[in-house]
């Protein structure tokens, strides 16, 4: 495992398991990393690599957020995490999402919530062992879980995410055949967020990957992204990136596809 | 520059759910199913007929309607060739195929009929077109 910025380890995602990545990152020197809101929700084992073992390891929890946030990095900080796929957090560690939102359980919170994290907290060889540490941790209480997610909630949260989240709450119920208020009270229960506020996360994420990787020009990106104008992606953007497309900085993209 | 029509890809919300749906109601048989679970082929000949995922759009980076059954049809349909178009309509419906249209002889002497597939996909059920 080579580290450095945000890496995704691609073989150890596990979408049955509700893994939908596996990731690293350690900082080389000191500054700050920028979160940008993906609406999901991570374990995350934070550790200190001066020479192995990599020890001094604490547990940290997220919920999912809405804007974007700066961690400050020091020297030869890491983070091992897995991301869960809507609908999952629940399912692996019995809270619902909304719980946590805009927040996270860190060290001794998350630790009196859920003690069989410590066992992941004990010194390992290198961050793979903290990554295969974490898969089989959700893995084993996905296994003992009795927390079934329905099928309608995975429908609808593909749909939308399909839209690159650009269908309305009314018609995401529609075309599955429930009320409106059955819909948001799926989406808010699985994510945690509104059914608008996860939309706007995808049609965000959505919006990047055509200015970064498709090269389109702010205008075409934000036509095919479905904003009313090139205006209206800038202020998303400056809300839920503090940055402008036109200047776009080397940001970290996650995969969330579900 | 030449120019051939490769394949048709309809995205769905399960790829494996689709194959059998398709084998079982209209009798086609699976060219391949990709181990991801995320696309498959049906037998159809020199073009396929394809499913991919809703995640595989996602990852493709383009946005579209998902079909579903509840939602309006979308526009455009998938034509099956059936040696008994009545008896290919009966079994789809049986399947679970929503019925459109029972097969009718159109004045072109060619029989014709439309169900919708799981995902609420217009299927077209005919006869050849008569010499």
């Amino acid at each position: 495992m080579t580290l450095g910025r945000y890496t995704e380890l691609p073989h150890q995602a596990d979408a049955k398991a509700g893994i939908e990545a596996v990731w690293a990152s350690v900082s080389p020197g000191e500054g700050t990393y920028r979160v940008l809101p993906d609406g999901r929700c991570d374990i995350i084992l934070r550790f200190i690599l001066n020479a192995a073992p990599v020890a001094e390891l604490t547990p940290i929890v997220t919920g999912p957020t809405i804007g974007f946030y700066d961690v400050p990095l020091e020297p030869g900080s890491g983070f091992v995490g897995v991301r869960l796929r809507p609908g999952h957090f629940q399912r692996i560690l019995g809270l619902q999402p909304i719980h946590l939102k805009g927040g996270a359980l860190v060290g001794e919170a998350a630790l009196d919530k859920w003690p069989d994290l410590a066992a992941l907290c004990a010194p390992a060889s290198d961050p793979q062992e903290l990554a295969d540490r974490l898969v089989r941790f959700v893995r084993r209480r996905g296994a003992d879980s009795d927390v079934e997610i329905a099928a309608l909630s995975r429908n609808i949260i593909s749909a939308l995410h399909a839209s690159g989240g650009r269908l309305r709450i009314a018609e995401l119920a529609n075309m599955h055949g429930v009320s409106e208020r059955t819909a948001r009270r799926l989406l808010l229960h699985a994510t945690g967020l509104s059914p608008k506020a996860f939309a706007a996360i995808i049609q965000f994420h959505r919006a990047l990957r055509l200015l970064r990787d498709h090269h389109l020009s702010p205008a075409d990106a934000a036509f095919e992204a479905g904003f009313a104008d090139q205006s209206h992606m800038t202020r998303v953007f400056r809300r839920m990136g503090g940055f402008s497309p036109a200047r776009l900085p080397d940001v970290t993209l996650v995969t969330i596809s579900r | 520059m030449g120019v051939r029509f490769g394949y048709t890809i309809l995205y769905v919300p399960d790829v494996v759910a689709t194959v059998s749906f398709y084998e079982a109601a209209f009798g086609l048989r699976r060219r391949f199913v990709h181990e991801s679970d995320l696309y498959a082929e049906m037998e159809t000949g020199q073009t396929a007929l394809a499913f991919a995922s809703e995640t595989m759009a996602e990852l493709n980076g383009f946005a579209i309607r998902a079909n579903r059954k509840g939602d309006l049809a979308a526009g455009f349909e998938i034509a099956l060739v059936c040696s008994a178009p009545h008896e290919a309509y009966h079994k789809a419906v049986a399947a679970g195929a929503a019925p459109v249209k029972p097969p009718e002889e159109k004045p072109w002497g060619q029989v014709v009929g439309y169900v919708r597939d799981l995902n609420g996909c217009l299927v077209e059920l005919c006869s050849e077109l008569p010499a």
